[in-house]
């Protein structure tokens, strides 16, 4: 939507912070965080030490990294840590760094001392924080109730599933590079979780029509606004049937190439990465001036 | 605060004298007026309302800060405090009523490569700006506190007085202690039936408007 200046906060106005300029970063650090968390999850499941090291640097090297470039004062991150009792972003921080060392602590463990109990205690307490990381930026967003968009109780769980969708996509490019995991399974597995998240996607769009004004015009970008172009071939065509059609074929014995798989893997990815990119851009603020001026005057 | 839409002829002296007294580079505004317009031709009206910062007595943004930055004071003002700001920006996403500017660039001048005009280097020493945080409207805090120091009382007192409140020449803002019953804003609230932008979001807004 071009808004005119004088539209500002007049009109529902579009959220800017968080996705243009260097907001591109942030959106970038919340879908990766999303993924590290889902790889790993994934990796855990099917037991797979290369999936749990790959989610491991994805957190540290990609959302660490994305974050603090984003950061206007980076150096004063640490004060990120003391406000836990009222802001998501402090809560999301702790999840992070605490699955950065639970995850440096199991992967030591299991290659140092395989089998220990304090490795599945380690184990436990990273799946946790990899779900908390998963979930946070969802419930970061969920905050802001000036954005009706934002304020589904379904976002969570949305980003969430795009986490753990590109987790069953990486650890299936894994599986093909270095065995002992079982492919039909990891297929079987993102295509049921495809058909939810595309479920997810119409009740989350249908319901955000029904909050409010803004809600609406959020909802009507995505679907044939500006926004539609990202979301039709990005979200649907590239995160949902692109890697459906590459599954149901090999479920069914096609046994596509490694070369299709990797193209439906990538497509998987541009699928998360475009989801975060239309929730963030269709984010519309509710305009300053209350309805009731505007009619009462007419 | 209490502004008297009625009053107000959207003559934009508050976002000036706003941008005067902070030394706020371009494209940085503390106060706007935001205007719209309702019905049909030949009935059609001009509605104007000059927004600031809440103030809110449930100030989404001091709960959303990650730091500590954004913090209230006794009085009930919501302020930052820069060498805490870290700069992620949530505080300008939640807020609702978008009253709050990252401050991204240091040296952005009016006259675009011209440099930096006398007044505009004046402006970075009297009232500096830290660059990579977040900056909004502080009820002139500086002021109000000079201004109590003295034994001044805001909203009677000039100088204990947002700049805002003193530039409009319509007199359509008043400024003062909400908690006291005797005071101007609280007797204009309960008797003209003030209200506050977007109760719904539950912030409490303290800035309130007169309609009628």
């Amino acid at each position: 939507m071009k808004l005119k200046l004088y539209e500002w906060m007049v009109k529902p106005t579009p959220q800017t912070e968080w996705i243009e300029k260097r907001g591109i970063l942030l959106w970038l650090a919340f879908y990766v965080g999303g993924l590290g968390g889902g790889v790993y999850l994934v990796s855990l499941y099917f037991d797979s030490l290369v999936g749990i090291l790959i989610s491991w640097l994805i957190v540290v090297v990609l959302k660490g990294g994305l974050h603090i470039l984003y950061l206007g004062h980076p150096f004063r991150f640490w004060r990120m840590f003391f406000r836990p009792q009222t802001s998501w972003i402090s809560r999301g921080l702790i999840f992070v760094v605490a699955f950065i060392g639970f995850v440096f602590i199991q992967l030591f463990l299991a290659y140092f001392k395989p089998g220990t109990g304090l490795e599945t205690v380690v184990a436990v307490l990273a799946v946790i924080m990899a779900i908390g990381m998963s979930i946070y930026t969802g419930f970061v967003m969920n905050y802001v109730n000036g954005i009706q968009f934002w304020t589904s109780s379904l976002l969570p769980f949305l980003f969430l599933l795009c986490g753990v969708l590109g987790g069953f996509g990486i650890v299936l490019g894994i599986g093909n590079f270095t065995g002992g995991i079982d492919l039909m399974e990891v297929e079987t597995g993102s295509m049921i979780l495809m058909i939810v998240m595309a479920g997810l996607i119409v009740i989350y769009l249908t319901s955000a029509r029904y909050i409010g004004p803004a809600g609406k015009e959020s909802s009507l970008a995505l679907v044939k606004g500006p926004i539609a172009p990202v979301f039709w071939i990005g979200v649907i065509l590239c995160g949902i049937i692109i890697p459906f059609i590459v599954s149901i074929t090999s479920l069914l014995g096609g046994h596509p190439s490694v070369g299709i798989q990797i193209f439906a893997i990538l497509c998987e990815i541009t699928g998360g990465l475009t989801l975060r990119y239309s929730v963030l851009k269709g984010g519309y603020y509710s305009p300053l001036i209350p309805v009731s001026s505007l009619t009462s005057s007419s | 605060m209490v502004i008297d839409l009625q009053k107000c002829a959207t003559c934009y002296n508050c976002v000036v004298a706003c941008k005067q007294e902070h030394f706020l580079p371009p494209l940085v505004f503390w106060n706007r007026v935001v205007v719209s317009e309702a019905g049909k031709f030949p009935t059609v009206t001009k509605i104007a309302y000059p927004v600031l910062c809440n103030h809110c007595k449930e100030a989404v943004c001091v709960k959303a800060c990650p730091t500590g930055a954004t913090h209230k004071r006794e009085d009930g003002i919501v302020e930052m405090i820069p060498d805490q700001c870290v700069g992620c920006r949530y505080c300008v996403v939640v807020c609702p009523y978008q009253q709050r500017t990252y401050h991204a660039h240091d040296n952005k001048e009016y006259f675009p490569g011209q440099g930096l005009t006398p007044l505009e280097i004046i402006g970075k020493e009297l009232y500096p700006l830290q660059k990579g945080t977040v900056i909004k409207c502080n009820f002139c805090a500086e002021r109000v506190d000079q201004g109590v120091k003295k034994g001044l009382k805001p909203g009677v007192d000039r100088e204990a007085t947002p700049a805002c409140v003193i530039a409009c020449p319509c007199g359509a803002r008043y400024f003062g202690d909400l908690d006291d019953p005797k005071s101007e804003v609280s007797k204009l609230i309960k008797e003209k039936k003030a209200y506050s932008l977007h109760l719904e979001y539950g912030t409490e807004p303290s800035v309130f408007y007169i309609n009628r």
